[in-house]
């Protein structure tokens, strides 16, 4: 039996969400990860999801799905500072539920300024920590930070 | 936002486990003490404003400005 695409109800365990940067945008419930208590700045919301774009490796995005206009460029730290450590304490893991490191993704966010983009900073103060495992999200705000909350990623 | 008054010494619970102590009041500085289970982080509030404010700066990101970045990472692989 041939249907029309448009017939083909949609999965109830996905929803769509027209965003500002990305285009509508179609999420399926276990892609969500939730960032309890939400990041700093939007405390008021809490569930984000992850888009890659082949081509915009090595870039994602992160993608809030209950602020269609909130998007932040996100990319693996490793890629920007290959010898990047992540000084989280073990207090700050088990909030995550993190017990095996291979279940922790670790992204840092990056700022484009408007039109400048070889100003391009990431955040390497404050990464953000998801555990794959129960898709809880974190970002880790350190007393004493060892990296920039400004660095940049293209020399001058 | 709930009010309580408290002496040097005294405490209060927040849950069952988390506790807050008022351990010493010098001019416009109290001193606290926390006792929390260990996987419950602790912060000074003041810590987020400065990552809040960079969050707010990427957040203002044009889709069109990844371009140039990726063109510089292709051509760095290369």
């Amino acid at each position: 039996m041939n249907l029309d695409p448009k017939e083909i109800p949609p999965d109830p365990a996905s929803f769509t969400v027209a965003t500002r940067n990305l285009g509508q945008i179609t999420v399926r419930e276990g892609e969500v990860i939730t960032f309890s208590p939400g990041l700093p700045g939007w405390s008021q919301f809490h569930r984000y999801v992850l888009i890659r774009r082949p081509q915009e490796s090595p870039f994602l995005w992160l993608q809030c799905v209950d602020n269609p206009d909130l998007a932040l460029v996100v990319i693996n730290p490793a890629e920007v500072v290959p010898q990047y450590q992540v000084a989280a304490s073990s207090a700050f893991l088990k909030e995550l539920g993190v017990e095996e490191p291979q279940d922790l993704k670790v992204l840092v966010i990056l700022t484009i300024p408007p039109g400048r983009p070889r100003e391009m900073t990431a955040n390497l103060a404050a990464p953000l920590l998801i555990n794959l495992l129960n898709r809880r999200g974190r970002q880790l705000v350190l007393e004493n930070p060892q990296y920039s909350r400004q660095h940049r990623v293209f020399p001058r | 936002m709930l009010l309580l008054t408290r002496k040097i010494g005294e405490g209060l619970l927040i849950g069952s486990n988390i506790r807050v102590v008022v351990l010493e009041i010098r001019g416009k500085q109290v001193r606290l003490g926390v006792e929390a289970p260990g996987d419950i982080a602790v912060l000074r509030e003041e810590l987020l404003e400065p990552v809040a404010q960079e969050n707010r700066r990427a957040a203002q990101v044009q889709p069109e400005d990844l371009a140039e970045p990726v063109r510089i990472w292709t051509i760095k692989k290369e």
